[in-house]
C-alpha cells in the first residue's frame, strides 16, 4: 500500500514537471515578445530574457508616430469588421436558423444543406472569383464590402448552429405566441432571440475573432488596412527592428488577450464548439 | 388552430448573401478552372487542360511535398501530444484550470502576429543566434528559415505550438463524456492503467478524435498565413504550401484560370477527406 502511494506521488510530481516545462515552452516566445517591446534594439539581442527596468517605451511611440501606420485607422477598420460582421452574421443567421429548424419541407431541408457546403470550403478558392465579381459590378474594395464577406464566410457555421439550437427547444412558447395574435417577426425577436443567447455568445466568439484575426481576406481583397494587414505592410518582409515588430505584435495582441483572459470560458467553448457539434 | 405557414423572407438575406459571395464565387472558379485567362484578356476555353498541368507542374509539385509533410506531421503530434496533455489536466483543480488557460493562449492570438515573433526568434539575426552566440555556442548559429529543411522544420514547429492547446481542449471535452464507473469497474476487474486507457478511454472517445484530427488536417491543408509571414514561401519557391502557391499563381502571375484548377482540387481533396473521415469514424462509435 505505502509502496503504491509512493509510486502515485512520484508519477505526479513527473506530470508536473511536463506540465510546467511544456507551459514554459508555450508561453516563452510571447514573454520575449512583451518584455523586449520596452527595450532598444541592441537590448533585444544581447539579452533577450531580462525584465526591462526601467521600461523603454521608444517602440511603442515610434509606432504610434510612424506615418506610413496610421494604428488608429487600422484598430478602427478592425473594430468596425469585426462588430459589424459579427452582428449581421448573427441576425440573418439567427433568422435563417429559424426557418429552417421550424419548417420541414423538401425546400427547407434542400436549403440547409446548401448552407452546410461552405463548412468545407477552403476559402482560398473563393477569393479571386471574387474580386473579379466585385469588379465587374463596380463595387469598390474597402471596409463595407469587406463586412458582408466575411458575412458570407461565417452563415455556413452560425445557422448550423443556431438550427441545431433552435432544434432542441420547446416549440409551444412560439405557439401560445401565435394564439395571442404576435407576429412571426415579433415571436422571433421578442420570445425566441433572448432564449438562444447561449448559442449567440458562442457565435459571436467564434466569428469576432475569426474576423479580427483574419489575415488573408483583407489582404487578398483589396489590401484593406486591419490591424492584421496594417501590421504586415507596416513591418515589411525585411525588417530586422525586432524592437518595432513587437510593439506591432503588443497592439495587435493586447486587446485579445485581456478579452481571453476575462471570458476564457466563453472563449474556449466559442472556438471549440464549432468542431464538437459539426 | 390556424397555424400560420413561415414565410421564406426569414432565411432570404442569408440565402442572397451567401449565395452572390460565396456559392457564386465557387462556380466562377470551376468555370475558370477550364479556361486559359489573365484576367484582363479574352478567355481561352481549353477544357481541362489546366488539370493536366497540376500533375506536372513541377513548383507545385514540391507545394504539395511542403505541405503534406506540415500536415502529417504537425496533425500525428498535436493529436498524440493534445490527448496526453488532455489526459493530464483532466482534473478539476486550480492547477489545471492555469494549464488549461495558458496552453489555449497561442490559439486566440492572431497568426500574424505569432508569426512575427517568431520570425524574430528563428531569423539569422534574431534572438535565438544571439542567444546562442552569448553563450559561445556560435558553431550552434544556423539559417533556420533561409533553408528548406530547418525552414519546414520551424513552420512545423510553430503549427504545434500555435494549435496544440485547441486539440488539447478538443480532447478534454471528449474526455469528459467518458462515464467514472466505467473506469471503476475496470479497477474491479483488475485492470491497469493501461488496460483503462486501452479498452475505456479510447473507444469512448473515437468521435471527439475524429473531430481532432479532420480539423487539424483541414488547419494544415490550409496553411498559409504562417509561411506568408516566416519565409514568403522562400527561399526561391522552397517553403510554399499549396494555398500559398495559389494565391502566388493567382495574384501575382494571374494565372486565374490555373490557379483556380488547383483550388478546385485543393476543394476537392479537403472535401474528400471529411467525408472519408466522418463516415469512417461514425461506424466506429461506440455509446458510452
Amino acid at each position: 500500500m505505502k509502496s503504491m502511494h509512493k509510486e502515485k506521488r512520484r508519477a505526479n510530481i513527473v506530470q508536473n514537471v511536463i506540465l510546467i516545462l511544456l507551459g514554459i515552452v508555450v508561453v516563452l516566445p510571447i514573454y520575449i515578445a512583451v518584455v523586449n517591446t520596452f527595450k532598444q534594439s541592441d537590448l533585444i539581442l544581447n539579452d533577450p530574457l531580462s525584465i526591462p527596468i526601467p521600461p523603454i517605451l521608444d517602440n511603442i511611440i515610434s509606432v504610434l508616430k510612424n506615418p506610413n501606420a496610421n494604428l488608429m485607422q487600422m484598430y478602427g477598420n478592425s473594430i468596425i469588421l469585426m462588430v459589424a460582421g459579427t452582428a449581421i452574421t448573427i441576425v440573418v443567421a439567427s433568422m435563417a436558423a429559424y426557418y429552417l429548424a421550424r419548417v420541414s419541407t423538401r425546400f427547407s431541408k434542400s436549403l440547409r444543406i446548401y448552407f452546410l457546403i461552405g463548412i468545407m470550403v477552403p476559402y482560398v478558392i473563393v477569393y479571386l472569383p471574387l474580386c473579379i465579381l466585385l469588379r465587374n459590378m463596380n463595387i469598390p474594395f474597402g471596409v463595407p464590402i469587406l463586412i458582408f464577406v466575411f458575412v458570407s464566410g461565417n452563415i455556413s457555421f452560425a445557422s448550423f448552429m443556431y438550427t441545431n439550437y433552435i432544434h432542441s427547444l420547446p416549440i409551444e412558447l412560439e405557439e401560445a405566441a401565435s394564439i395571442d395574435g404576435a407576429s412571426q417577426f415579433q415571436i422571433f425577436w421578442q420570445i425566441l432571440f433572448p432564449l438562444i443567447r447561449p448559442c449567440t455568445v458562442t457565435i459571436a466568439i467564434f466569428v469576432g475573432l475569426g474576423i479580427w484575426n483574419d489575415f488573408q481576406t483583407p489582404l487578398l481583397m483589396g489590401q484593406v488596412k486591419t490591424i492584421t494587414v496594417g501590421i504586415y505592410t507596416a513591418v515589411g518582409p525585411f525588417s530586422a527592428n525586432w524592437g518595432v515588430v513587437f510593439a506591432y505584435v503588443f497592439f495587435a495582441a493586447v486587446p485579445v488577450i485581456v478579452a481571453y483572459l476575462c471570458a476564457q470560458k466563453n472563449f474556449i467553448n466559442g472556438l471549440t464548439a464549432g468542431a464538437l457539434k459539426g | 388552430m390556424k397555424k400560420k405557414k413561415m414565410s421564406f423572407g426569414f432565411a432570404a438575406p442569408a440565402f442572397v448573401i451567401y449565395t452572390v459571395l460565396l456559392v457564386i464565387p465557387i462556380l466562377m472558379a470551376f468555370y475558370f478552372s477550364l479556361n486559359k485567362w489573365n484576367g484582363f484578356n479574352e478567355m481561352t476555353f481549353i477544357g481541362l487542360n489546366n488539370y493536366l498541368n497540376v500533375f506536372k507542374d513541377s513548383r507545385l509539385g514540391n507545394a504539395v511535398g511542403n505541405t503534406a509533410v506540415i500536415s502529417i506531421v504537425v496533425v500525428l503530434v498535436v493529436n498524440v501530444l493534445g490527448l496526453g496533455l488532455a489526459m493530464l489536466v483532466n482534473k478539476a483543480s486550480a492547477k489545471s484550470n492555469i494549464f488549461r488557460t495558458v496552453f489555449f493562449i497561442p490559439f486566440v492570438l492572431s497568426t500574424v502576429a505569432i508569426s512575427f515573433v517568431w520570425k524574430s526568434i528563428l531569423s539569422y539575426n534574431g534572438v535565438l543566434n544571439s542567444m546562442l552566440t552569448a553563450l559561445g555556442q556560435s558553431g550552434l548559429v544556423g539559417n533556420w528559415l533561409g533553408k528548406q529543411g530547418p525552414a519546414i522544420v520551424c513552420i512545423i514547429l510553430v503549427e504545434i505550438w500555435r494549435t496544440l492547446g485547441y486539440h488539447m481542449m478538443l480532447y478534454l471535452a471528449a474526455l469528459q463524456t467518458v462515464p467514472q464507473e466505467l473506469y471503476e469497474a475496470c479497477t474491479v476487474d483488475g485492470g491497469n492503467r493501461w488496460d483503462k486507457f486501452r479498452n475505456v478511454t479510447l473507444p469512448l472517445i473515437i468521435p471527439g478524435m475524429s473531430v481532432s484530427i479532420l480539423m487539424s488536417i483541414i488547419n494544415e491543408l490550409r496553411m498559409y498565413d504562417v509561411v506568408k509571414i516566416m519565409t514568403d514561401g522562400g527561399p526561391g519557391y522552397d517553403t510554399e504550401t499549396v494555398v500559398y502557391n495559389i494565391v502566388s499563381q493567382g495574384f501575382s502571375n494571374n494565372m486565374v484560370g490555373y490557379s483556380s484548377a488547383i483550388s478546385v482540387v485543393l476543394f476537392l481533396v479537403i472535401g474528400a477527406i471529411s467525408i472519408f473521415i466522418v463516415t469512417k469514424m461514425s461506424g466506429k462509435e461506440v455509446e458510452a
